[in-house]
């Protein structure tokens, strides 16, 4: 699974001038990562190598060793950008709402949005999850902190406006909260289920899990 | 069965032990279908009369394993006691149990059935019918025996204690936790679920 990169909340670097050796580096990162997205939608993970991702983007397979470490390392890249992008929708979905099952069902709608769209990727992100080396594995659960941390707050919140019991675990329900989306996506994949259907059910699926929590 | 299917059969059987094994020893990707009929004793050309690719395999190889599961469940069913939450944690201890005895190869078989191309030939996992049932059953014993309430979505309540299930092969994929530790961690959840079940 894909998640949120370590610097979301650092503020900006300080403009730098580039060089223009540092520039067309730069831009090859850039066509090895546009040509890598393309083919792991289109083959997944394992049926896209380096070196057809060196070809689409016209390129050396050293060229874009240069970049990237490994064909992880590129995935994890791409996947990282993606969530970084609905990371803010998520987290202000989870902010403006007025009850816990608004905030909850606000945020994960961002993410089914999303990524319905680009169910392959999905799909190929979460099939390598299941097998990824260590160190990857490592990095990836630096990444889903975050979305855990704006689920918990939602959560919090929710039992300091007495909504929700006060001694409630958070964590535990955090977890099964975050399973049940997860799994929902294979409604999506084998059932091609539309992101309306996705929320639905989701939806229902929160009201059981939090009958035992509610004040 | 005349002999020419006689030794279809066994040339099945033969690749479908081999290919249980490599998969869990040496992984799914890094496997190929030489590998396995070189375990297997046969030819490459007599596995791919047999099936279509290495996912198939896969896919044929999880059906038997769970054949012997649910042959244990039949045995055990009937003596399950106990509260609705206390007959959960039993079922899905069980599952965990049998299927920690192989991880690398359940882990496969989760991984796989998220895999872009998946052919005819493939059930893949989560469509597993048997531990659907098993658990509407109990829930719905659960409203008979009055710590179940009547209104409950059962369906919706099955989807979410199967995706819990699930995803707590995480922790065994992400340092290798044992079947006790995926139990007690389900039984955490169960208890936390059945709260919201019981009669008011």
């Amino acid at each position: 699974m894909s998640f949120v990169s370590l610097n979301i909340e650092s503020p900006a670097d300080a403009p730098v001038k580039l060089t223009r050796r540092a520039l067309a580096k730069q831009r090859t990162r850039e066509r090895v990562l546009a040509a890598a997205r393309r083919l792991f939608t289109e083959r997944g993970y394992e049926g896209a190598t380096i070196r057809d991702i060196a070809q689409a983007a016209g390129m050396s397979t050293g060229a874009v060793f240069a970049s990237f470490a490994d064909k992880s390392e590129l995935f994890d890249e791409i996947l990282t950008a993606d969530y970084e992008v609905i990371y803010a929708q998520m987290k202000q979905a989870g902010q403006n709402a007025a009850s816990v099952d608004e905030g909850v069902i606000g945020m994960f709608a961002v993410a089914y949005g999303f990524h319905v769209e680009q169910l392959p990727l999905l799909q190929a992100s979460i099939a390598v999850s299941w097998t990824r080396s260590e160190t990857a594995e490592r990095r990836n659960r630096g990444h889903v902190k975050y979305i855990f941390k704006l689920l918990a707050d939602v959560l919090e919140r929710g039992v300091e406006r007495g909504e929700l019991k006060a001694g409630v675990d958070v964590k535990l329900l955090a977890e099964i909260i975050w399973d049940v989306y997860v799994a929902n996506y294979r409604r999506a994949i084998f059932d091609a289920w539309t992101v309306e259907a996705l929320l639905a059910r989701f939806a229902e699926q929160l009201k059981v899990i939090l009958a035992g929590a509610r004040a | 069965m005349g002999v020419r299917d006689e030794q279809k059969q066994a040339t099945r059987e033969k690749v479908l032990e081999a290919a249980r094994d490599l998969f869990n020893e040496t992984g799914y990707d890094e496997t190929t279908i030489r590998a396995i009929a070189e375990r297997a004793g046969v030819s490459v050309g007599s596995v791919f009369t047999t099936f279509a690719s290495k996912a198939e395999v896969l896919s044929h190889v999880m059906e038997r394993r769970l054949g012997d599961l649910y042959a244990e469940f039949d045995r055990v069913l009937p003596f399950l006691r106990g509260s609705t939450a206390d007959r959960l944690s039993s079922i899905f201890a069980i599952h965990y149990e049998f299927e920690t005895r192989r991880v690398k190869l359940f882990l496969a078989h989760i991984a796989a059935s998220y895999n872009p191309s998946n052919d005819p030939g493939v059930t893949p996992y989560g469509r597993n019918e048997r531990l659907t049932r098993m658990l509407r059953e109990v829930l719905e014993g659960g409203v008979q025996r009055g710590d179940v309430r009547a209104d409950l979505d059962v369906q919706v309540m099955v989807d979410t204690l199967k995706a819990a299930y699930a995803w707590n092969y995480r922790i065994a994929a992400a340092r290798g936790a044992g079947a006790a530790e995926l139990s007690a961690v389900m039984d955490k959840q169960i208890a936390f679920i059945a709260e919201g079940w019981r009669p008011r």
